[in-house]
């Protein structure tokens, strides 16, 4: 059963693989300009019909669209990206320059937002009616109606400009050395913009999970048999967190859209900054390389996700799906 | 009870910011694009009512003007993808079997991408006025729909009255306008209203990104472009007004969706 439902995640997977180089490729197909003409540049005009002809044949740019995609996939799983139209560097380079900045980014958000969303969720869920949960309701609405960037403007107005407790741009300071604290230091605004801009979110679904967990009929039952409090308490945890990281997983995706802007925002040099550039100077190899490696991101992130559901979820492991 | 006049609230200002957008040319105290060199940088006073940006311009008069711009957008793309997402989500639903399946897994892989990451591929090949952008998110933008319609499409298509319907040989496409559409129409519409809502944050995303909508264009997200610089000289009026209009905009947008959803969970249940 375990088996089965591995390997339809994997499927997915691959599905989703599958369209993102689709879209990636026709980045690049449907970029305008010739592509004889970029290599040959202005030489192209001196050149008769004939030489054109075997220029395209020798680039693949005569065969139809499909086959010209199966030799771009071809190159591209053996990690031929091609080279950036800029910068003149092998794309695949650039991007695994970028890539372990965003993973830092997502990843320390990612960890701070569990940690709070869980803690005030389930606070709030626990307490029906009390303050905190009609507020947590209340501000994750409002902080859903916040445009990121603004909330970053914001933030950068107040912590960089006028206090000065952190800088408003860039990953490392020129003096300070590159060193863990100094990218600490670095990272904090665009983790907290990306933070605030989704903690509500998250801590309101696990209030939800945790109040409709807390009416079930097992909850009623062993408080009617005198079960201690604490030992419902847990209970109820473990089975709304079920729901819980299957939604954190399922907003993943949404994370490295937002990275885009906050990357571009704080000048943090990954992979969502690497992409609004290179859209700014049409550098459209850069472009197709950032979209496919966001993708493969994307579907790795899930499945690791897939597998903490089925650690934490005993439905999953024993076969009982309900899904 | 309450809850109602909560809706209506949030309905009024909704209106109030649509309509003063949509009359900006009569409402607008300035010439959106006027320069007055001798008043670049004023605070928000009398003359100015929230204060003019570094070229002169006043910034009252651009909020409203860009405001058109910004829901333009939106209505553009949230109709286009309504359209194309109760299309897919309607045959996926309607006819099921092996085809609804593979429509399925084709979605999810869609969801599965950044909706960000898709607008601004598109953006790059064929960016220009403010209509192409209205067709690239319209374009990009209707998967939720679609599942939505084809979760409500397999719900009713179960029913007696469709039964009936089919029994009685009514046409296929008085069937599917008449009686799915019409049925599944409160639970399209809050989608709808949560586009939209995306719609906006796209807009203002990549307009602020500077790969939006072009910067001449006065949009709440292209004065935001701007007006990064000016935060650093300290006029904040530049920066605080788009976004506070952004924010009680989408904040409406969610309040009226999440009031309608009640209603119709609550309508349901009973």
């Amino acid at each position: 059963m375990i088996a089965k439902w591995i390997g339809k995640r994997v499927i997915m997977g691959t599905i989703v693989l599958i369209v993102v180089s689709f879209l990636s490729f026709f980045i690049l197909h449907a970029a305008p300009g010739d592509p004889a003409a970029a290599y040959y540049g202005g030489n192209l005009q001196t050149l008769t019909t004939a030489e054109k002809e075997r220029i395209a044949q020798a680039f693949g740019l005569d065969k139809p669209v499909l086959a010209q995609y199966a030799i771009w996939l071809r190159e591209a799983i053996t990690g031929n990206l091609g080279y950036s139209a800029k910068e003149g560097r092998a794309v695949s380079t650039i991007l695994l320059e970028k890539l372990p900045n965003t993973l830092q980014l997502v990843g320390i958000t990612l960890m701070i937002l569990a940690i709070i969303s869980t803690w005030f969720g389930l606070l709030a869920g626990m307490k029906e009616g009390s303050l905190l949960d009609r507020g947590l309701s209340i501000f994750s609405i409002a902080s859903s109606a916040v445009p990121s960037f603004w909330l970053g403007i914001l933030l950068m107005m107040i912590f960089s400009v006028q206090l000065g407790w952190f800088p408003s741009s860039g990953m490392s300071d020129v003096r300070g050395g590159g060193g863990i604290a100094d990218r600490l230091h670095h990272i904090f605004l665009p983790v907290a913009v990306l933070v605030l801009s989704h903690v509500g979110i998250f801590a309101r679904f696990l209030q939800d999970c945790v109040k409709s967990e807390s009416k079930s009929y097992y909850v009623q039952v062993a408080r009617a048999n005198g079960v201690a409090e604490q030992e419902i308490r847990k209970n109820i945890l473990r089975n709304a967190f079920i729901p819980y990281v299957n939604y954190v997983g399922v907003t993943i995706p949404s994370f490295f859209g937002g990275s885009i802007v906050v990357e571009s925002l704080f000048g943090w040099s990954g992979l969502g900054q690497l992409l609004v550039k290179s859209v700014m100077v049409k550098d459209f190899p850069l472009l197709m390389g950032g979209v496919l490696i966001i993708g493969v991101v994307v579907v790795v992130s899930l499945f690791i996700i897939d597998v903490l559901m089925v650690v934490i979820n005993p439905k999953l492991r024993r076969g009982v799906l309900r899904c | 009870m309450k809850s109602r006049k909560m809706l209506f609230f949030w309905l009024i200002i909704l209106a109030i910011i649509f309509v003063s957008t949509a009359f900006s040319s009569f409402l607008a105290p300035y010439e959106p694009n006027s320069m007055d060199m001798n008043s670049i940088y004023a605070a928000p006073s009398g003359d100015h009512l929230l204060g003019t940006d570094q070229l002169g311009r006043d910034v009252l008069s651009r909020l409203l003007v860009g405001g058109k711009v910004t829901l333009l957008i939106a209505v553009v793309s949230v109709v286009i993808s309504t359209i194309i997402g109760f299309i897919f989500g309607g045959i996926s639903g309607y006819f099921g079997g092996v085809l609804d399946i593979v429509m399925m897994r084709l979605l999810e892989a869609f969801l599965t991408i950044p909706s960000l990451v898709i607008v601004l591929a598109f953006q790059a090949i064929m960016r220009g006025s403010v209509w192409n952008m209205a067709v690239i998110m319209g374009l990009t933008g209707w998967f939720v729909t679609a599942r939505i319609v084809r979760s409500e499409f397999m719900r009713l298509k179960d029913s007696e009255f469709v039964h009936m319907a089919v029994m009685f040989r009514t046409p296929m496409w008085k069937i599917l306008f008449g009686h799915l559409l019409r049925n599944s129409f409160p639970a399209i519409f809050v989608v709808t209203l949560f586009n939209f809502a995306g719609a906006i944050f796209t807009e203002v995303s990549l307009s602020f990104l500077g790969i939006g909508v072009p910067p001449a264009t006065p949009s709440w997200g292209t004065m935001l472009y701007s007006a990064q610089t000016d935060l650093l000289v300290g006029a904040w009026w530049i920066g605080l007004f788009p976004g506070l209009i952004i924010f009680f905009t989408i904040l409406c947008l969610q309040f009226i969706g999440e009031a309608l959803k009640k209603q119709g969970g609550e309508r349901s249940h009973a």
